[in-house]
């Protein structure tokens, strides 16, 4: 536990945590501030019809989850990238190993503590993007009764769990990429690029790239699924359903922690 | 010197290769509990490949090595609870301040004492700054954050990679009197250094190492003994009957002459205590010297032993005895 505590003491210190949730933050604001400026200005019923969806409730609970998913996928891969590629960079992982630490111990709580706040980053994006809704019913002189709802709200726990692990799995992958690579900057160029091709090969073979981390990450929760936005944030027609996608998750989500463990295990250390 | 009966490190046959070059090729080291051993070796003689290889960062292709009297091989990684290092640079996190660097690597391995941390900062004299970012440290309070927490664990074994980089010179005389103090309290410092007057003035047991190998191993007094010389200035005229006389000393083809700048000089490979007996034979031989040199310095015996001399150089040996260091008086800022 001692472990994880300072790994997470660490994290909360580091500026990257702080600039990737204000990232966030920054982007879904943009996003509803798009949305509703759009839904007023424009014409197209199109436009008013989809800023209609984000903020009538509770269906506005999983959309918000999935527009968070399809934006912070991608920073959960450069934010876990970014981390496990410091350490190699830094040199701190040869100081831990040097002094007798578990390599795969420190690296796999390394990743539960990077795990912990990307999913407090989640739920932060998440309340913000639930205020942004209610705000934009307000502007678009929407009902808000449905933000009680209580099916909608008792599905809450459920929807943000399977998005937290969607997300887990977007950060372990990018974990994966800079472990390998050693490297902080490869780490984060490599993993984009992946997120990005996933989502633009998607687009051809949809069916092969469903099930993809990234595509499957995005169709963990019923609004991502059937029309996800996919790993590039490109808009695929994922076919998984919601608890194929988990499943699909949970086993990238292995395999990703499985090669960091083996890679950090047999590396030779050194610089 | 201090040691006990015991090995605090050995290796035996350690062979390592990256790709087709050889950085290891069959090390034997043997160094005993309770010393300063002062770990010599030209760039790439592969001191830091060892270091690697101590604290488990790197696997050898072949060979043993035996930590604090047990082996060390893979999966015995709690054996470095009882070892300090620093490997090459000190590595910190640059965001968090020196003390927060320490917490963190508390961490890990074994466990430190409470109040530790804080008596490290004082032990390397930057209690002030530790509340500062590291990324703000000097590359020197960088090595003294490095030394801190090489200490952090208490540790009976001490391997210190360049240990002197960036120290200015109190922090040299603060780490030389701390390092001392260990090996005083028997524990044992594993030390590599470029900077060889520290090294004689701070090791015990010095292991030279070139090309893989190790070249020579030994208290560090007997071996300048064994390899001390003696040199002869004579008037350039004399030079030939002085080597004559010399040799019949020394024996044949111990005495070399020097030329260029240093014409005049003859040098003998001979125990500086017989230095004497060298002025009473050309003496004996109407031949006066203006000087004698008697003794011979860790440098000149590191660079004749991996024959990294630069190319044209034909100086001899600098002053036998190198001045005495000023007493120790902690680390300065």
């Amino acid at each position: 536990m001692r472990l994880l505590a300072a790994h997470l003491r660490k994290l909360v210190r580091r500026p990257a945590s702080w600039v990737t949730l204000v990232l966030l933050l920054a982007l879904l604001a943009l996003i509803y501030l798009a949305l509703i400026a759009g839904a007023r200005t424009s014409g197209d019923p199109q436009t008013a019809l989809g800023a209609r969806l984000f903020v009538t409730f509770p269906a506005a609970y999983e959309l918000v989850l999935t527009l968070i998913l399809g934006i912070g996928g991608l920073l959960a891969v450069t934010y876990g990238a970014a981390i496990a590629g410091s350490e190699w960079g830094w040199g701190t992982l040869k100081s831990a190993v040097a002094r007798g630490e578990s390599r795969t111990r420190y690296t796999l709580l390394n990743y539960v503590a990077v795990a912990i706040l990307v999913v407090v980053g989640l739920v932060v994006a998440f309340l913000l993007g639930v205020a942004g809704s209610a705000a934009g019913a307000v502007v678009l002189n929407s009902s808000l009764d449905g933000m009680g709802d209580r099916d909608g709200l008792l599905r809450l726990p459920e929807l943000l769990a399977r998005a937290s692990l969607a997300l887990a799995m977007n950060t372990a992958f990018g974990f994966a990429i800079a472990t390998v690579a050693r490297s902080q900057l490869a780490g984060i160029a490599v993993g984009v690029g992946l997120f990005f091709a996933e989502g633009i090969a998607g687009l051809f073979l949809p069916d092969v790239f469903q099930w993809f981390p990234f595509s499957a990450a995005s169709a963990v929760t019923a609004a991502g699924s059937g029309a996800g936005l996919g790993g590039g944030g490109a808009v695929v027609a994922t076919q998984l359903d919601p608890d194929t996608a988990i499943v699909a998750v949970v086993v990238w989500l292995v395999v990703a922690l499985g090669i960091t463990a083996l890679f950090t295990e047999r590396a030779e250390i050194g610089g | 010197m201090t040691a006990g009966s015991g090995v605090a490190l050995a290796t035996q046959g350690l062979t390592k290769r990256y790709g087709s070059r050889v950085a290891l090729d069959g090390l034997d080291l043997r160094v005993p509990e309770g010393v300063v051993y002062g770990f010599l070796g030209p760039n790439g003689a592969g001191k830091t490949t060892t270091m690697r290889i101590l604290t488990g960062l790197v696997r050898q292709d072949a060979g043993s090595v035996e930590l604090l009297g047990r082996p060390f091989g893979r999966g015995d990684r709690r054996r470095l609870f009882d070892v300090g290092a620093l490997i090459e640079s000190p590595a910190f996190y640059p965001f968090l301040s020196g003390r927060e660097n320490l917490r963190s690597l508390a961490a890990t391995g074994a466990g430190v004492p409470a109040g530790r941390i804080e008596e490290l900062l004082t032990l390397v004299n930057l209690r002030e700054r530790a509340n500062d970012r590291v990324s703000g440290y000097s590359l020197g309070m960088k090595q003294r954050l490095g030394i801190a927490a090489s200490l952090l664990s208490d540790p009976r074994l001490l391997l210190l990679d360049e240990p002197a980089n960036g120290l200015d010179p109190a922090g040299i005389v603060g780490m030389r009197d701390t390092l001392r103090a260990l090996a005083a309290a028997g524990k044992t410092v594993f030390v590599s250094s470029h900077i060889l007057s520290e090294v004689q003035q701070l090791v015990d047991v010095v292991g030279i190492i070139a090309q893989g190998r190790l070249v020579r191993e030994g208290p560090v007094e007997t071996l300048l003994r064994e390899e001390g010389s003696i040199r002869v200035r004579v008037a350039a005229d004399e030079v030939a009957a002085a080597a004559a006389t010399m040799a019949t000393v020394a024996g044949a083809g111990s005495v070399t002459t020097e030329l260029g700048p240093e014409a005049g000089w003859l040098s003998v490979r001979l125990d500086p205590s017989r230095a004497g007996e060298v002025n009473r034979a050309l003496a004996g031989t109407g031949i006066f010297a203006s000087r004698i040199e008697a003794g011979t310095n860790l440098e000149a015996l590191f660079l004749g032993l991996t024959a990294s001399r630069p190319a044209g150089s034909q100086g001899a040996a600098g002053p036998p005895d190198a001045p005495a260091a000023a007493p120790p008086t902690g680390w300065k800022a």
